[in-house]
């Protein structure tokens, strides 16, 4: 069964780089949400099993869609993919309960390895 | 010659702002152990005229500081300017745990410091993006203490229309803000629309 993966980010050039960057052989339904108001409401109907999620939207930011999925004790497993790559931010996130933070620009490798690392894709 | 950018390729060069201007906080950041805020850049196609709205848009009528460096390579060149609050300085001086008085000569090596680090990571970050290899040239003090007025005019640009990055950086909880931004020359804008297309293709 396909893996419903969803991609947040209001750039639609990032919204793309992203699609391009997910592993050739992974079969997924992707949904693209374009603020974090749209994508916390993809998440509700279950569209978000994995998110790629952006940190700088307008509407609601990545901090918020986090909060809230901890406070709607939403099931998605969030990958912060942001261009403030400060320590602070990271560390923001994860207390937030993003599972891992990768900085862009984002590329198929970066996603790959991350994958492989939570075990979301099996390194065969 | 008419400069002009499609809607995506405007959203794709703010994208890469937003990553460059990020690679560029995270430097300064670790340099002064702050959290930096990060706005969306901003990207226009300016005329000589509203460069002056722009920067006096940034700032409002306090006094500031400027430095202006050129950048050139790979069959594109254009001037960064970063211009200070000159109210930042003494909250500055305090990060940077500068020791003796903050005279002119102090906010200098300051305004030189924070410039390097904060047009250096910019530009690289573009670069990279954009498969472009930027040399920098000397940085130049446009003034110090002065009005936006005077900033303009001591810049002298040659062109009439051109495209601006403007990136605002504010840092937490202090009294620092600045304001970067990258222009780029009427013949440039082609080549780099060019480099563009190739991200968005």
């Amino acid at each position: 069964m396909s893996v419903p993966i969803l991609i947040c980010d209001d750039s639609s050039f990032a919204r793309k780089q992203m699609n391009r960057s997910l592993p050739d052989n992974w079969d997924v339904e992707v949904t693209f949400a374009t603020n974090g108001l749209e994508g916390l409401e993809a998440i509700r109907q279950g569209k978000g099993e994995v998110v790629f999620l952006d940190l700088t939207m307008p509407e609601m930011d990545g901090y918020g869609v986090l909060e809230n999925i901890r406070k709607e004790d939403l099931h998605a497993m969030v990958i912060v993919v942001s261009g403030d790559i400060q320590p602070d931010a990271q560390a923001r996130v994860q207390k937030l309960g993003a599972m891992a933070f990768v900085k862009k620009p984002i590329d198929k490798l970066k996603t790959t390895q991350i994958l492989t690392e939570f075990g979301i894709l099996s390194s065969e | 010659m008419s400069v002009q950018v499609t809607e995506d390729q405007r959203d794709c060069y703010q994208e890469i702002s937003n990553v460059a201007m990020g690679q560029a906080a995270d430097k300064l950041a670790r340099l002064l152990d702050v959290y930096v805020i990060l706005p969306i850049p901003k990207i226009n196609i300016i005329s000589a005229s509203d460069l002056h709205m722009a920067l006096a848009g940034a700032n409002t009528s306090d006094n500031v500081s400027a430095v202006c460096q050129g950048f050139i390579g790979s069959g594109i060149a254009g001037e960064a300017l970063l211009i200070f609050n000159d109210a930042s300085f003494t909250d500055l001086a305090k990060l940077m745990k500068y020791e003796g008085s903050l005279d002119y000569h102090g906010e200098l090596e300051l305004l030189m410091d924070v410039s390097s680090v904060l047009i250096g990571a910019c530009l690289q970050g573009i670069g990279e993006q954009l498969e472009l290899h930027f040399n920098q040239g000397h940085p130049v003090v446009l003034g110090q203490h002065c009005q936006i007025d005077d900033l303009v005019k001591a810049g002298n640009h040659q062109w009439s229309k051109t495209l601006a990055i403007e990136i605002h950086y504010e840092i937490e909880n202090l009294n620092i803000d600045c304001d970067l931004l990258l222009l780029f020359t009427e013949d440039s804008v082609a080549k780099l629309n060019e480099q563009v297309d190739y991200l968005l293709d």
